[in-house]
């Protein structure tokens, strides 16, 4: 199987959940020049990233090319070890990736 | 040089005109504030604002901007903000400088900390403008991060 994009790691810390990830993506922006052909690359960008718990949103990110290459998220919320947490993007070709995982899982 | 400026306009005018082209064609209005309205689109901050209906956010002291005061490889930028105003549904992320401010816009589902940490990229020395939308109330705070070298172009 190939490879996940996504890095996920969860982590319980007081009752909050600590999710960070690590998405593999190019994030062109369209405004790049290829330096070789004076081309511009067309735009490639995650625009949206979904985190759910349980199969509840927690958060939902809209996305532009002005985030980095390669995008890291990190943020929180109030859940249990138990939470299974799951996280999708789609980019603005239709492409999209996923994965889930227990909180605590590597 | 100056026919390839011409070229270039040129090309941009047809775009516009294919644009506008597809707007008649689309009287779904939902659709077609896809492609005009998209605030990711908008090439100026008040834009931005405008389109988000956030003009009027008043500056607060409750959001807290952690990001680098000079940052090198602006290709890179690590921010993190986060809101302590209560009642926070909504934190958006504008690089002032960029050819599109909106960088992104982050919506919190129950229980979530309206905390969030991200990379972005920065052409140049630039605002971060963070707004945080707490019931149907838009606030904001900005940092001035200085790049020495940009991100965006080659």
């Amino acid at each position: 199987m190939a490879k996940s994009t996504i890095k996920l790691r969860t982590k319980e810390k007081g009752g909050k959940i600590q999710v960070k990830a690590l998405i593999t993506h190019p994030m062109e922006t369209g405004l790049r020049k290829d330096k070789k052909t004076g081309k511009k690359i067309p735009e490639h960008y995650i625009t949206k990233v979904v985190v759910e718990a349980n199969g509840k949103p927690v958060l939902t990110a809209d996305w532009s090319g002005s985030i980095s290459k390669n995008p890291f998220l990190s943020f929180s919320y109030a859940g249990s070890k138990d939470d299974t947490v799951k996280l999708t993007w789609t980019d603005n070709t239709g492409k999209s990736d996923s994965i889930e995982k227990k909180v605590g899982e590597k | 040089m100056k026919r390839r400026s011409f070229l270039k306009g040129s090309i941009a005018a047809g775009a516009a005109g294919a644009g506008l082209a597809a707007g008649i064609l689309t009287p779904n209005m939902a659709f077609a504030d896809d492609v005009a309205d998209n605030p990711f689109k908008a090439k100026s901050v008040d834009e931005v604002l405008k389109m988000l209906g956030a003009s009027g956010a008043e500056s607060s002291d409750k959001i807290k901007i952690k990001a680098p005061e000079i940052a090198e490889n602006g290709a890179v930028v690590p921010v993190g903000i986060t809101s302590e105003i209560p009642g926070t549904t909504e934190i958006i992320s504008i690089t002032a400088k960029n050819p599109t401010p909106l960088a992104a816009r982050y919506t919190f589902g129950e229980g979530a900390v309206p905390a969030i940490k991200s990379r972005f990229k920065m052409g140049k020395t630039t605002d971060v403008i963070a707004v945080v939308k707490a019931g149907d109330k838009y606030y904001t705070a900005k940092k001035e991060v200085k790049v020495t070298k940009g991100g965006c172009g080659g």
